[in-house]
Order: structure tokens, then sequence, then C-alpha cells
């Protein structure tokens, strides 16, 4: 049982789920305490101790009866209910029949199912070993039931009840027979289905990962395959968890500011005066971040990770509100802030224009974003505009850039382009850069966790 | 002690706490490995309150750390009361000066009041927060640490020695080790990740909002004078309530408020005039009211099934005369 679960646990794994050693022990100590006989208990043992996040729960769940359901229903045996003489004379019928569904009939006739290993090799044959996620099961299903005769079956059982009725066989056992028939074949398409999702739930644990977010941090968003980008966004939450101790422990080694000279006294009154309680001023140092993002087709992906990660961090954040922009700005902050994520933001920003042809203009974005939303930049407001700087040749409107990085703390700006890139085609970087606080180039992951912790930092 | 997992739901029960076989298992393996458990889900589900019922039913104090921004070491675990030893410093002059008296040179003074030292450092002067509280109890606890996603990383970090190996360190006195290991729940309403770390030490229960019956099942055991019939179909609005797409959903101690709001007007059947009156008990956004009367005046084809009508007189979403 001990190896089962041991399997079961490497499937998790596989499945996505982050699973400790110790975590595996306390499966194996809860399992001992509960006994496996009440298979509720057991399931709910193994829960609480593997997996820690509701979102992995789905994982759990479709992963369980794999490795610990029966294999499927078992199949009847449909000799039992008959006389003899009815019995022989549904062997002379099957023994009739040609051989082609010989076995499949013979399964579902006997009771007797194909041994685990005849199941292997039969999934094996149709291919579970070429499908490597969990949704192929249903396809490599179909096929293997194909292949048994399934799809033949309907009028080989038509032959044989043609058979048996000639043979003389009363109509109550040959209705007795096929209700058994049609049972074991439920059953048996259940086993099958089992056998194989557990196949490929094992074949998935003991292949080595080919994706590893460590290795995408360094790829190009616009290289990224979606499955890419998949592994990506749960990279982000480990990432976010380490920009934040990070950035939590310059908080507190950074609030200690000047002496308080008036708490210090007035905390000194309940020690007779004596200074014992040292006050300091405390220091805001989160940032309020006000993010301004191009979401155009080519920038969508590096704005989707910009916003899941500063919203990821928004304790870390003393106020942040975003902005998106592909001709005209749009507030999307309300969307954001709902817990909801960012990248259902980012495409309800984008299904709101019309598809097909974007016309990105920062110029008259940000003359629509001096009109209305202007009062979120103040002295103590970080500005981040994202963007490539290719404004179709439409006014760049470099006066309102200015302004805004005058109005604001700093105005930082984060490009995916290389230095060389600057300025050509309808680039008006060169233009814009000299004007910004600090111009980043964030390209990969990697690179925007870098922006990002700097920002956090004040730098 | 529990015997086994009936028990665990049948004391809870006595407790007016109505536990899921999933609680009950969880608090069960927590009693048989010592594991802490940490329970997650939407606001308002009982999670402090399965920590109150769990404590009772035990016949356990309850200790409780409520978290927060800004939570620290010297909040959450002891302070030094620096007045009560100045108080006593100045009362013990007499006694100290005794003791020195006789001292030939500064420095055998100085040692004299060294061997003293410990007088000054100990623990009648330490004020034990709640988490020296339930180490250091002398009757075995249960300590709830509420909302630990509200407090701040290096809280978390710094809880891990405590719920490793339930014992903490104090510069001046040294490593105190729980006399009892108290029993732990560890609550969090999902609003961040919760580190790595924190989530392997502990058991994890997900507690979500109940089903119908289960829902239906605490109000007639909470608020007992409300009418049975009544009490589905405010269970029922619940439930739809919940299925809607609002800012936020009501909880289960809402449902509980509300119930007890019907009662209190001595409401005869869910109406639209009773709605109107008491729908702000369940509802604390005016977006979501408006919402939600758009939806029960339109006959609840809005936002998902439409609840049953209720008994005889009991026409909901219709005046009743």
């Amino acid at each position: 049982m001990d190896d089962r679960i041991i399997e079961f646990i490497r499937g998790l794994r596989a499945a996505g789920v982050r699973v400790s050693v110790a975590e595996s022990a306390d499966a194996l100590r809860a399992v001992e305490a509960l006994g496996i006989l009440d298979k509720a208990l057991f399931r709910e043992s193994l829960r609480t101790t593997l997996v820690k996040d509701v979102a992995d729960f789905a994982a759990f769940d479709n992963l369980f009866p794999l490795y610990f359901g029966s294999g499927g229903p078992p199949l009847q045996n449909a000799m039992e209910e008959l006389s003899p003489d009815e019995q022989q004379m549904l062997k002379a019928a099957l023994a009739a029949l040609s051989g082609r569904l010989q076995q499949l009939l013979q399964w579902l006739t006997s009771g007797q199912g194909p041994t685990k290993e005849e199941l292997e090799e039969m999934a094996r044959r149709a291919g579970a070993q070429l499908a490597n996620n969990p949704q192929d099961a249903y396809w490599v299903t179909r096929r293997m039931l194909r292949q048994m005769g399934f799809a033949h079956l309907e009028e080989m059982l038509q032959e044989l009840t043609q058979r048996l009725r000639e043979m003389g066989m009363s109509q109550p056992a040959m209705e007795q027979l096929m209700g058994v028939i049609e049972a074991n074949r439920e059953a048996l398409a259940e086993q099958v289905a089992q056998q194989v999702g557990w196949r490929i739930a094992q074949d998935r644990a003991e292949r080595p990962d080919d994706l590893h977010g460590s290795d995408l941090m360094h790829k190009a968003f616009e290289t990224l395959t979606e499955s890419e980008a998949n592994v990506l966004r749960t990279e982000v939450q480990r990432l976010v968890s380490q920009l934040r101790s990070r950035a939590a422990l310059r908080q507190k080694r950074g609030r200690t500011g000047r002496l308080d000279s008036k708490s210090t006294i007035r905390a000194s009154q309940r020690y007779g005066g004596v200074p014992f309680e040292v006050k300091y001023k405390k220091r805001k140092l989160k940032p309020r971040l006000v993010l301004i993002c191009d979401v155009s087709t080519s920038m969508r992906p590096v704005a989707e990770f910009l916003l899941r990660l500063v919203y990821e961090l928004h304790d870390q954040v003393a106020h942040a509100r975003s902005f998106a922009f592909i001709n005209d700005m749009h507030e999307i902050s309300p969307a954001m802030s709902t817990g909801r994520n960012a990248v259902e933001a980012v495409d309800n920003v984008l299904r709101d224009h019309p598809a097909g042809y974007y016309n990105t203009d920062l110029g008259h974005s940000l003359h629509t974003f001096f009109a209305h939303w202007l009062d979120s930049v103040s002295r103590r407001t970080t500005v981040i505009v994202l963007g490539d700087g290719r404004n179709n040749y439409n006014a760049p409107r470099l006066d309102l850039v200015r302004e805004l990085q005058k109005r604001a703390r700093r105005l930082i700006w984060l490009t995916p382009e290389h230095r060389e890139q600057w300025g050509t085609g309808d680039s008006d970087m060169l233009e814009y850069a000299p004007v910004c606080d600090k111009v980043y180039q964030v390209r990969n992951l990697a690179q925007l966790s870098a922006a990002v912790d700097r920002l956090l930092a004040g730098g | 002690m529990f015997k086994d997992i009936t028990d665990v739901r049948q004391r809870l029960g006595r407790q007016q706490y109505i536990a899921s076989e999933e609680i009950a298992t969880v608090i069960y393996l927590a009693q048989s490995l010592c594991k802490p458990i940490l329970a997650e889900g939407p606001a308002g589900v009982g999670k402090t309150e399965l920590a109150k019922a769990w404590a009772s039913s035990l016949g356990r104090p309850l200790v409780r750390l409520q978290c927060y921004e800004g939570l620290d070491e010297s909040k959450a675990l002891y302070e030094w009361e620096y007045a009560k030893q100045m108080l006593y410093t100045q009362l013990l002059r007499d006694t100290l000066q005794e003791t020195l008296k006789g001292a030939n040179s500064l420095s055998e003074a100085a040692t004299r009041l060294a061997q003293e030292d410990d007088v000054f450092f100990s623990e009648y002067f330490l004020l034990p927060r709640p988490l020296l509280k339930a180490l250091m109890s002398d009757q075995p606890v249960l300590l709830l640490i509420d909302e630990i996603d509200r407090a701040d990383v290096e809280f978390e970090a710094f809880l891990l020695e405590v719920l490793s190996d339930f014992q903490v360190s104090v510069p001046e006195l040294g490593t105190i080790k729980a006399r009892h290991e108290p029993m732990v729940l560890l609550t969090s309403n999902n609003t961040r990740e919760l580190s790595e770390a924190l989530k392997r030490r502990c058991l994890y229960l997900y507690i979500n909002y109940p089903n119908l019956n289960a829902e239906l099942e605490i109000v007639r055991l909470k608020v007992p004078d409300l009418n049975p019939n009544l009490a589905r179909q405010a269970v029922e609005v619940v439930q739809q309530l919940r299925n809607m797409d609002l800012r936020k959903v009501p909880s289960v101690s809402e449902t509980l408020d509300w119930a007890r709001a019907l009662v209190a007007l001595n409401a005869k059947a869910i109406d639209e005039e009773t709605l109107r009156h008491t729908l702000t008990v369940l509802l604390k956004y005016e977006a979501d009211v408006q919402k939600a009367r758009r939806m029960i005046g339109s006959g609840g084809n809005g936002g998902g099934r439409r609840p049953p009508t209720g008994g005889p007189g009991g026409g909901y979403g219709r005046p009743n005369n």
C-alpha cells in the first residue's frame, strides 16, 4: 500500500502539486492512524496532508480514483443465471460466430474480464505511452475501445440473439443474458478508462520535466508558447514570495527614521522620566504606483506578467492604479482589485477594442489620461510606463510625458526592445528615454522581476 | 482527547458546531499526529467558531492571537514590564544597599550585584503575550492564530519555530519549551499566498460555504425561533445570492444575522416588503443590494436556478396577500 501511495505522490507532483518529503511522511503517518478501510477517511487523510492549496484540489480529485479506485466495477458472469441447456446453447452460438470479436464476447459473457497485463498491453497498442497529458485520456480510451471491437459489438450482439433464438432459447433468458452483457459492457469500458488514466498519470510521473520555470525565466516574452506561459504563471507565485520577503526585510530595516523626540519624552513618563523606550519617526517606504501599460498584441504578454507581479505584491505597495492603452487610455484598476486575475483584466480591455486593427497611440492616450485621471499622480507617486514606444507615427506628445515626470516622484519606463532598436521605424523611444528618470529593458521574466524589485526598493 | 472521528463530530455538535466529515477527520488527525491545522476559506464560514467549539469540547482554554499588519514578536510573544522593574528597583533600594555594604571596591560591588542579576530579569517581569501564554500554561490549551495572512512575512517565519518544536527563545531567559504541546489552529482568508514552509508544517483544511441542507441545519440550530418554512426560504435566497456575481457574497454569519432579524421583525414570509427592510443585513454594498433586488423582482431567473416556492403562504418573491 505504501508503494501505491508513493506512486500517487509522484503522480501529484507530475500534475504540478508541490509535495515535500516531510509531507509524504505525514501522509503515511496519517494513513497509519486512520487505516485504509474507510475509503472516504483514507482520501481525506491523504488530501489534508498532501495538498495545501485549494487550487490543487482538482488535480487530487482527478488522480485519486486512478490510483486507489478498484480499477472499475467487476464484470458479472452471464452463465451463472442460465440453465445447463441454455449454457450449452450460448457456448455453441459463441463458437459459431466469426472469430474477430470472440475475445470481447468471451469477456462480456464469462464475467472474466481482461487481466491487468492484457489491459496494459492493449493500452500500449492504443498509444497511451504517447499521450502526455490527462486531457488525452479520453481519446486513448476511445481508440482502445475501438480496437477491442466495441464499434461492431452492436451487430455482433444482434447476430448472437438471432442465433440463440434459432436454437430455441426462451425470451426471458435472452433478456436476462442481454441485460448482463449490457452491464458488463459498461463496466469494461469503465475499467479501460481507469487503466488509461492511470497509465498516463504514471508515465507523466516518470518522465522528467521538460519545462522548467527557471529556464523559461530567461526566455523572451514574445517567443513563449502558451504552455510555457502557463508554467511561468505558476513560477510568478514563487517569484512573488521571494520579492515579497526581500521587500519586507527592506521595509523593516529601513523603517527606523529620525528620532521622534516628542513621543520619546511621552513614553519616558512611564519610567519616571528615564527614556527607556526610544521612539523613531516611521518612514513610509511603500511605493505608490501608477501603471500605464501598452496592451497591443505585441506587448500583451509583458503587460500581463507586469500586472500579475504588481498585484500579487499588493501588500508591499501602498497604492496602485493601473491603466491600459492601445489607441486610448482605460482604467483597469477596478477589474484588477476585485481579486480577478491579471489575464482576465487584460482580456477585458482587449475585448473592448475593435479586433484586428490596432493603432497604438500613446500621445492621445496620455491626453485622455491628463483629462480624467491626473489626480492619481502626486508628488509621492511612481509612474511606470510599459510600452515599446512605437507610436505609429502619431504625435509622441513629449510635453505631456515631461509634465508627468515633473508631477510624479519618478517616471520609469519599461520597454522590451534593445537600445539598438530604439528610433528605428516608428519608434519614439529615443525621444522618450531622456525624459524618464530610468528606463529598464524587460525582455523576459528575469529582467521584469529585477525591475520590479528595484521599483519596490525605490531605486 | 477524542476517541474517534464520530466522537469528534458528536462533541463538536454538543458545542453547537456542525462539523462535516472532512472537518472532523482533519481535527482527529491533528490530534493523533500532533500537527497544527491551517484552515482556509472565505470570510465568515466559521473558522474562528471552529476553534472555539474545538476548545470547549475538549475543555481546554482558548488562547487567541489576532494577526494584523505590523504584528511583531514582542506583541505576540512577550514584553518586559519596565515599569514594574523600575518600581521594584526603587523599593528594593534599601536591601540593595545592604547587599552592597562593606564592598571594598567598585568591582566587588559590581560582582555582588551581578549575582543578584537574575532577580531583575526573571519571569516576574515577563508579560506573556498569547504565544508565550500558550506555551507556559499549566494546562494544555488550544491556540488560535487568527487571520495569519494579515501578518507580515517575517512573522510567519518566526512562527515556524514555535509551530514545529513548540519552543521559543527569549534572549534574557533562554529557551522556553512548552509544558504541554498546545493544539494549534491557524486561519487564513486567503488574501495572500502563505509560505510553503508554513503550509508544509500544517494539515490543510479548506472550509467552503455549506450547501443548502447543511446551512439550513446551522440556521435551525442557532436560531431555533425561526419558523422552519421561513428558514428554508431564507437559506434558499442566500444560496441563490452566492451564485450571483456580487462584490461580496453573504457569509454564514450574515445568514444567521438575517435569520435573527427575521425573528425580531416577526416576519411571516420573505416577501418584497421584508426583503426591502432586511436585505442590507446580508449585502454590504449598495450595488449588490440593487442587483439582488432586480434579480429577485424578476422572479429569480437572473443569477441561478429559481428556488421552489415554499410552503403555504410562503410565496417567495411576491406579496402573500
